[in-house]
């Protein structure tokens, strides 16, 4: 018997972006939220849902638990949640499957808030995100940055 | 040195810029074509402004409902505001995040040369979001 939780995300054109939810995906897993947690991405992002599913059963979960990393269970959760989660469950058809809720007003998200705003910076650290990202370049054409000056895939020369 | 202030007038040059009662907090959000879907928000942004660590608390969305960010910054700048600190409410280090809203907040702070804007860190890389998770996903 093992758990596992799916963190069920949008991905994001920009290269990088979905770094941070598998660090927090990790950090979950550390302080024993599941046996196993793992981002799985609807689009543009990697691993994609369904090879996130298939990995989970892979290392034994016998119990996977979906939770959607969205404010509000809007289209992607309603709509386009079922159109990935369907067909994985037809691969493993002896997996207890639930689905959690989206973030909507919980609590601790006024104290986010606030925390957010305790690490403020001042305009010359606005754009690090966008500084860091070529450091996760997958050659995505396309990530913003794709044929800019920024851009390690298009700026050298590929071997 | 003593640690006990009962107010503090001390702008500090580090990255950790404390909330304070003379700072403006504008919630960046995305804007949704539901507008019911901002509801759960507008709850979670009153919490925060009944907590009354700042001295004014607006919404501004950045498409598809209003006001707009800029239009957020105008009413706070035109209520006394001298020092705006602007948080991304979203889950991502996406584009909007790592460029578009820092877009936003250079026009604003070339508009009102006069005020401090400072941008917060984006919802989704608090370390509250891992809490938030576990609690969804519990049944």
């Amino acid at each position: 018997m093992s758990n596992a939780i799916i963190l069920f995300s949008h991905g994001s054109t920009l290269c990088g972006a979905g770094e941070t939810l598998k660090a927090l995906a990790a950090q979950m897993q550390q302080r024993g939220d599941a046996d196993i947690v793992r981002v799985g991405f609807l689009n543009f992002s990697e691993p994609l849902f369904g090879e996130s599913f298939d990995e989970c059963v892979r290392l034994g979960a016998t119990r996977i638990t979906v939770a959607p990393y969205f404010l509000v269970a809007g289209y992607f959760v309603q709509v386009e949640l079922p159109k990935v989660l369907s067909p994985a469950q037809q691969r493993h058809p002896h997996i207890e499957v639930r689905v959690g809720k989206a973030m909507r007003d919980h609590s601790l998200l006024a104290d986010a808030i606030i925390s957010c705003a305790q690490r403020a910076a001042p305009p010359v650290q606005w754009r690090h995100l966008l500084d860091s990202a070529p450091q996760w370049c997958r050659a995505s054409e396309e990530c913003p940055l794709f044929g800019t000056p920024e851009c390690p895939a298009t700026t050298q020369p590929q071997a | 040195m003593s640690s006990n202030h009962t107010t503090s007038s001390v702008t500090s040059q580090t990255a950790s810029q404390p909330p304070t009662p003379d700072t403006a907090l504008v919630v960046m959000v995305h804007g949704s074509p539901r507008p019911e879907s901002n509801r759960d928000m507008f709850a979670v942004v009153e919490e925060v402004r009944a907590r009354g660590l700042f001295a004014d608390v607006k919404v501004g969305f950045m498409e598809l409902n209003e006001p707009t960010i800029p239009e957020a910054i105008d009413a706070c700048v035109a209520s006394g505001t001298t020092r705006v600190i602007a948080v991304p409410y979203f889950l991502h280090a996406g584009t909007h995040v790592a460029d578009d809203l820092p877009s936003l907040l250079e026009e604003a702070a070339q508009r009102y040369p006069h005020v401090e804007f400072l941008m917060g860190d984006y919802l989704g890389h608090d370390p509250l979001i891992a809490d938030v998770i576990r609690d969804r996903a519990a049944f």
